[in-house]
């Protein structure tokens, strides 16, 4: 434990080298973030000639160990014990504190997902450092190899870019869905090492008492979303929005006001208090775009508005407007699709249907809470 | 069976006012109203949930912040929190998580004994999300982070975190952090008599010399970390070109000429 200390600048700075990732793993297997440090870790690393050295926890760690090898990582250590088969606080950020003692790396990056963020902070305070929260871009400057992370701030509008200069490691979170799954090779050459961890019975007193995995995938790395607002009018709209979403395999997203309303669940909610997403395409049916949703969205590559208001907000941010009533927008839509669709089909007939995302039963739709 | 609670909040520039200067790009904060931050509403509603079904439990706030955060902790009070404490110094000023870390988990050491420390999910002006844990680990407690509910049963703590792949339900041992996300319940609104009674009680000022931290750990002396510019993002321009209800099949047309729509090409 850290005890009331300042962060302390250490003497010797020099003799921190090297990028550490730590791979966020669930089940044997890590995790798409965690994939995604390798590569700009991997940049960084090699631009100042040091290593990349990604570290995996789990039940077992043979399998993850070679994966992180070959996606790119030039030496890998791995901690086993069933102890380490869940993520929890205490026995996680001891292993990795205690790891930054014994390797010294000059740059440490966690994935900046929940429990990435769970853990980020508690390390940084234990190795009496800072971190910088979110990163969207991570450079190092190869003079003083000095970590440049930038993060967006105040609901997505400012680029902060925030330094670390005279304490070790320089730590930050990198945000999920902005950087690159590297290529996987199988002839990658890399160091492993497989280590058995003993944990302490104290750490363990935390009790997972229940996981109830989510049949919904996050919306934060779709490629398409279908968003649906209060221009809907009733809960059952959503079933045009998931119509039109199965045609081009997106996903559903949602403004609060729906989900407040228990029309859908939360987790299909976007903005400042649901999710932040950027995909490709993002369709806004019946949206106006208040500040508050925008923040989540505006970043997508293509914004597609369906609203009857011709002086909505969001158009202001749209690269295609129809100016209707989404009840009959969506079925000409989805219809004009399926025509679209099939002449594809017949062009080439063995093409691989697209992967779709898992469907929730938007009826079924109530919110579970334990009994207090 | 009453608990001892402490509640972190943060004061913040009302996210729906705050604006960017065109000129300077720099934030315009002034022009905004100050507001409790989001979360630490539903972080302060958790608590009084608590406390309604343990009697005899006594709610602590605390907020290390300029001195206008009064009008946040009397807020606060108004709804039923019992005490609040205010902690403003020069010296704090500039502080990044580390030391905003070190300076509420000193305040908390002067309080004494407590068994739930609840924060929220994140502040919405700079949203690191790391203030919470931090201060889990200068105190070296456990915790449990982005929770949507959570309660005290047979001398333990439960708490459900909402993970990005599931659910996962955690059991601890107090005393313990737990931090708290947006719309995880619905906050109450002030009463007036509580208000008046709010006014009456008032809050208590701490400084740097009440919770024996040197100077030169805290505020921006203390900080680890830099930020060294600020630049707005560059939005794309976008063309806001206009399709009619019936030119569905045109618009297709184009949405798959330009690459946007690709059934499974790519
Ligand atoms: C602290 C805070 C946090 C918030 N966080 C979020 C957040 O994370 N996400 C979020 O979304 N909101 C958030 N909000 C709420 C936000 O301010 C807006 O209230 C909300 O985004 C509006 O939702 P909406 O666009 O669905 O509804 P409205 O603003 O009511 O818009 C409905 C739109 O539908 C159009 N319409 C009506 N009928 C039709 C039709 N038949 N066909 C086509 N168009 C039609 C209307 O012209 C209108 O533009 C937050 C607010 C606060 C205070
Ligand atoms: C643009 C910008 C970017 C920044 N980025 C970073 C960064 O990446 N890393 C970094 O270390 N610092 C950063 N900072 C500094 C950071 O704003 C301060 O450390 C701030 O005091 C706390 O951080 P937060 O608002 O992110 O808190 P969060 O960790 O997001 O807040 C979570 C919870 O902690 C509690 N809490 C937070 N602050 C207080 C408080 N003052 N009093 C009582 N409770 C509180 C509340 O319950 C709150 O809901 C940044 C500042 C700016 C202006």
């Amino acid at each position: 434990m850290a005890g009331l200390i300042n962060a302390e600048k250490p003497s010797n700075i020099d003799d921190y080298k090297n990028v550490m990732v730590f791979l966020e793993a669930r089940d044997g297997k890590i995790k798409k973030p965690g994939l995604e440090m390798i590569s700009v870790g991997a940049s960084m690393a090699h631009k100042v000639n040091e290593m990349l050295i990604g570290i995996t926890f789990g039940e077992s760690v043979g399998s993850m160990v070679k994966e992180a090898g070959e996606y790119g990582c030039d030496r890998v250590i791995g901690y086993e014990s069933p102890d380490l088969k869940d993520f929890r606080t205490l026995p996680y950020a001891t292993l990795l504190s205690d790891l930054i003692l014994e390797l010294k790396p000059n740059i440490l990056l966690i994935p900046a997902t929940r429990n990435g963020r769970d853990l980020a902070s508690r390390i940084a305070v234990r190795s009496r450092t800072g971190v910088t929260a979110d990163c969207t871009e991570l450079d190092i400057d190869p003079n003083g190899r000095i970590l440049q992370a930038r993060r967006p701030t105040y609901g997505e509008s400012t680029l902060a870019e925030i330094l670390c200069k005279s304490h070790r490691p320089q730590m930050a979170t990198a945000r999920p869905g902005i950087f690159p799954v590297p290529e996987r090779k199988k002839d990658a050459k890399y160091e492993s090492e497989a280590r058995k961890a003993k944990i302490k019975k104290e750490f363990m007193k935390k009790e997972i008492v229940d996981f109830k995995p989510k049949t919904t995938v996050d919306l934060t790395s779709a490629k398409y979303i279908v968003s649906g607002g209060l221009g809907l009018g009733k809960a059952s709209g959503f079933k045009l929005i998931q119509e039109l979403a199965d045609e081009i395999g997106a996903y559903v997203g949602a403004s609060r006001p729906t989900v407040d309303l228990g029309w859908i669940g939360k987790d299909h909610q976007v903005g400042q208090t649901g999710q932040s997403v950027r995909p490709k395409v993002y369709i806004a049916c019946g949206i106006s775009g208040k500040a508050q949703h925008l923040m989540g969205m505006k970043l997508s590559e293509n914004i597609i508005s369906i609203n009857t208001d011709p002086d909505a907000e969001i158009n202001s941010i749209s690269d295609y407007i129809i100016n209707a009533d989404l009840y009959e927008v969506l079925p000409k839509l989805v219809e004009a699709i399926r025509k679209k669709k099939s002449e594809f089909e017949m062009q080439s007939s063995n093409k691989k249907a697209e992967e779709k995302p898992v469907k929730e039963n938007i009826e079924e739709k109530k919110e579970k809470k334990p009994p207090q | 069976m009453g608990l001892e609670i402490i509640v972190m909040i943060k004061q913040v520039p009302d996210s729906s006012e705050v604006v960017i200067d065109p000129v300077t790009f720099t934030l315009n904060r002034g022009a905004a109203r100050n507001v409790i931050n989001p979360a630490d509403e539903n972080a302060i509603e958790q608590a009084l949930l608590i406390k309604d079904k343990n009697p005899g439990t006594n709610i602590t706030v605390i907020t290390m912040g300029p001195p206008f955060a009064e009008t946040a902790l009397l807020d606060c009070m108004s709804r039923g929190v019992d005490r609040a404490i205010l902690v403003t110094d020069r010296a704090f000023a500039g502080a990044d998580t580390y030391p905003t870390g070190l300076t509420l988990a000193a305040t908390i050491t002067k309080i004494g004994k407590f068994d739930i420390i609840y924060a929220g999910e994140e502040s919405t002006d700079s949203s690191t999300g790391h203030v919470g844990p931090g201060v889990a680990e200068f105190l070296g407690i456990e915790q449990a982070s982005y929770t949507s509910n959570s309660w005290a049963e047979d001398g333990y703590v439960f708490a459900e975190r909402q993970l990005e792949d599931g659910v996962e339900t955690i059991k601890m041992e107090p005393p313990c952090l737990i931090t708290v996300l947006t719309n995880a319940n619905m906050p109450r609104e002030a009463t007036l008599r509580k208000k008046i009674d709010a006014m009456k009680k008032g809050i208590e000022t701490w400084t740097l010399a009440n919770i024996d931290l040197q100077p030169d750990w805290v505020g921006l002396k203390g900080s680890p970390t830099v930020v060294k510019s600020m630049r707005t993002i560059n939005e794309k321009k976008r063309e806001g070109k206009k399709f009619n209800v019936d030119e569905m099949d045109k618009f297709v047309d184009e949405l798959v000429e330009k690459g946007i729509l690709t059934f499974g090409v790519d």
